[in-house]
């Protein structure tokens, strides 16, 4: 039976990063065998208030209280040992190790100077015997499936007695049946008296294995409700996204003309029978949650990932797209989502980097002409409005919005027909957003064509003319203008991922 | 809008006064021997070798890679020279085919460094490692493991003529480092290795080949090395087995001096030159001076570490 004692206490909680307020004044509690649910649209302040609690960022005002006390300095070590454990999306484990020694990791059971392996094999293979999990616990991590992997983090969180057990999208990677192992998993903490936050997009497993619900928005506090006062994913929805939009978004409207790029019946990795279409002047918005295969869609179309079977055609005419050269010279751009991973050339400089797709206007006969190209980067520093000290400041030096716009700034020059964004604005002020705008405005101006993909829907719905809704990788549904509305798309982007029926009442 | 700066040329600066200080030292310190041209001349002949291999290092430092089959690179090329020109050989080829083929082969080593880094995923450390000990054994096979002697009597006199006072050696190594400093900085294979070695999936992103240009830059490379070797040569009049055994470190330690970073994107052929020149002159002074020449190397050894230090603490400086 669960107690009622407080377990967790999050008291004003505020963060900023450099260009957004992450969170504002959250206040949470959570009590002892509780299982809460923490819900909110990408960039909610999810991930942010769980790396507070876990001690991977500092908050910067607010109170943490935990167990009625107040943690003054937290960090990934004072909050392990007060009993705080998370499960990532990504794997934490040494994967060259076995099973046992995973569990074991830094606390060996030894005779003497001697690891006492039988012990550790004994143990370990005790504690998933109680957990129902059948793995050999001499195997390597490497060796074991992904879900097996998956599972052995969980049991090892939880071989450690914690207190509380975050789990941040546990389910993506599991079988349906690892799920349900996994959900009496959960069932079992709370019969303990252990705290649960669980993190999730699948609203209906939310509701399955929770107890409440902390809604999250924009990184101010929703509400806290509990899952028989929400009664079913309908009512959760609207929490999460109801916002009027604000007044920042200036969209041009430009007559909209022939096709200029359409993908036909494309297949790969993790995307099936995509179906997409651009016209000159035209914004196609992509909203699909983190994980659907958006960026894995771009990617193929740009040719950075091979893809399996489809076509891809550019004016009319298809094109072969083997690497990123071939659909450049075809008349595609594409802005990747990691700007620092994929974008920048962070040692070289501001020049070198507009440049880098546009040197064949700065060279006679093979020879660069830096006069000119140092013109050509300055034209595009000065209409950008870019903050550098002169164009040979390394890019390593500048602000990330200001990185953003250089990547921008390369594209405008190299000025294909089609380019495609993907996340333009993540993690950049709302001023330099105004101005990125502003510039879609001018690429639709000359009659070109724009691929916008957004997890943040404000953004896309006030810009995009049509959206295509990515969900598990495939179309969902392709929306006009005039369908435009968060809930609706959110639900679209959930549609397979939420039980058949359900989307058959709520669409 | 031709503002000189950035951090390269800061480097750069500051070997260029390193090397002032300690010339005007030596040249108190000798008494004036140092300055004397003979001793200059020397300076030049010795750095040359060493300074034409750096300038191959410079490109595989610049991709963040390494390449330590150079040294073997180097004696296989001077070796295949021997062999194919020797008069007491069965071959006696014109030399000029010989030099033809003895960077052809040099060439091709490159080539499938280049292979085995960007198609066979080897870290470039692995890589060059098992081809260094490939070619050094490729080198004493092919020649039993003697000096091959008897090549012929121009090659040989090149190592001894000057041009304008300047050696022949020191101005094959001039000319290199000029044209490739020109390459680097103004063509488009200059700008696709800033590019990889800075970031290598945003430079496939904009389109660079990368296997095209991986392969290119570990090829020239060792054409680099090849072109040393030749030089070897001529100074030793003869195939050596062991020749350019352990060059790949002078020509490491002179890249990295010269202010390249090992982590890729950073690095010029001028401050490499600057580089092989800073570790010549210490051995030189050192010589007249009469310094224990195990001592120097001492001191060369400390100098290194303090270069990637300065370069490491330089860096976390900029990144806060």
């Amino acid at each position: 039976m669960s107690s009622k004692k407080e377990v967790l206490r999050l008291e004003d909680i505020c963060k900023s990063f450099p260009a957004v307020q992450a969170l504002d004044q959250v206040n949470m509690s959570i009590s002892a065998g509780e299982v809460r649910g923490l819900v909110g649209e990408n960039g909610a302040g999810k991930s942010t208030l769980i790396k507070i609690v876990t001690g991977a960022y500092d908050k910067d005002s607010g109170k943490i209280i935990f167990e009625g006390n107040e943690i003054v300095r937290n960090s990934p070590i004072v909050s392990k040992k007060l009993g705080i454990y998370a499960v990532y999306q990504d794997v934490m484990i040494a994967p060259d190790l076995s099973v046992a020694e995973n569990f074991f990791l830094g606390n060996q059971p030894k005779r003497g100077l001697i690891i006492d392996w039988g012990k550790m094999y004994e143990e370990s293979e005790e504690f998933l015997r109680d957990m129902e999990l059948e793995i050999d616990v001499k195997r390597n991590i490497r060796e074991l499936s992904v879900a097996e992997g998956r599972m052995v983090t969980i049991a090892k969180c939880l071989w450690q007695e914690p207190k509380l057990v975050i789990f941040d999208e546990p389910t993506a990677v599991l079988t349906q049946n690892e799920t349900q192992i996994l959900f009496r998993i959960i069932r079992d903490l709370k019969e303990r008296g252990i705290a649960v936050i669980y993190i999730s997009h699948n609203l209906e497993e939310v509701f399955d294995v929770c107890d409440t619900v902390t809604v999250l928005k924009d990184g101010k506090l929703v509400g806290t409700y509990t899952v028989p006062e929400l009664e079913s994913v309908d009512k959760l929805i609207p929490l999460m996204v109801g916002r009027p939009i604000e007044e920042m978004y200036y969209k041009k409207e430009v007559e909209i003309g022939p096709e200029l790029l359409r993908v036909e019946n494309l297949s790969g990795k993790r995307f099936r029978n995509i179906e997409i279409n651009v016209r000159a002047g035209e914004i196609l918005g992509v909203f699909g949650l983190v994980g659907s295969g958006r960026t894995e869609i771009a990617r193929a179309i740009y040719g950075a990932d091979r893809f399996d079977e489809g076509k891809i055609v550019v004016n009319g005419q298809e094109i072969l797209v083997k690497r990123p050269k071939d659909s450049l010279s075809s008349g595609l751009g594409y802005l990747p989502e990691d700007r620092k991973n994929q974008g920048i050339f962070p040692q070289q400089d501001v020049e070198f980097n507009i440049n880098v797709i546009n040197l064949d206007k700065v060279m006679r006969a093979g020879i660069i002409d830096y006069s000119k190209a140092y013109q050509q980067a300055q034209d595009y520093v000065d209409k950008l409005s870019i903050k550098v000290g002169s164009v040979r400041q390394r890019l390593s030096e500048l602000s990330g919005g200001n990185q953003q716009k250089v990547v921008i700034a390369r594209w405008l020059c190299k000025n294909p027909n089609i380019l495609i964004f993907d996340e333009p604005t993540t993690g950049i002020d709302v001023g330099t957003k105004v101005e990125i705008y502003k510039l879609f405005g001018e690429i639709l101006d000359q009659g070109k064509g724009i691929i916008l993909i957004s997890s943040y829907l404000p953004e896309l719905i006030s810009l995009s003319d049509r959206i295509i809704v990515i969900s598990n990788g495939e179309v969902a549904g392709e929306v006009e203008k005039e369908d435009f509305s968060e809930e609706y798309l959110l639900r679209l982007a959930m549609k397979n991922i939420l039980n058949k029926e359900k989307v058959q009442e709520a669409v | 809008m031709a503002k000189k700066g950035g951090r390269r040329a800061f480097a750069e600066r500051n070997l260029l006064i390193i090397i002032i200080i300690m010339a005007i030292f030596l040249s108190i310190a000798t008494k004036g021997n140092f300055y004397s041209w003979e001793n200059i001349s020397n300076l030049l002949r010795q750095s040359s070798i060493n300074g034409v291999v750096a300038i191959g290092m410079t490109l595989i430092i610049i991709t963040g890679g390494i390449d330590l089959s150079v040294g073997s690179i180097v004696g296989l090329s001077g070796m295949t020279y021997a062999i194919l020109t020797s008069n007491r050989g069965e071959i006696q080829m014109s030399s000029g085919l010989a030099i033809l083929i003895s960077l052809g082969i040099a060439a091709l080593i490159g080539l499938a460094n280049g292979v085995a880094v960007h198609d066979g995923k080897v870290p470039p450390f692995i890589a060059t490692l098992g081809m260094m000990t490939l070619v050094r054994g490729l080198v004493m096979y092919v020649s039993s493991g003697r000096m091959i002697t008897g090549i012929p009597m121009g090659f040989r006199q090149f190592s001894v003529a000057t041009f304008l006072n300047i050696p022949a050696l020191a101005w094959i190594w001039i000319i290199l480092a000029i044209f490739m400093s020109f390459v680097l900085k103004y063509t488009m294979f200059g700008r696709n290795l800033y590019a990889i070695g800075s970031n290598k999936e945003a430079a496939r992103l904009s389109g660079i080949n990368i296997r095209l240009n991986m392969y290119s830059f570990y090829t020239v490379a060792a054409l680099f090395s090849g072109i040393a070797g030749l030089m070897l040569a001529t100074r030793m009049a003869a195939g050596v087995p062991t020749g350019g055994q352990g060059y790949e470190l002078d020509a490491i330690a002179s890249v990295v001096i010269g202010g390249a970073s090992l982590s890729g994107g950073v690095g010029t052929v001028f401050g490499t030159a600057l580089g092989a020149l800073i570790i010549q002159t210490m051995r030189n002074g050192g010589n007249l001076l009469g310094v224990d020449p195990f001592i120097m190397q001492i001191i060369i050894g400390a100098l290194i570490i303090l270069a990637v230090f300065f370069d490491q603490y330089l860096k976390g400086r900029r990144e806060g």
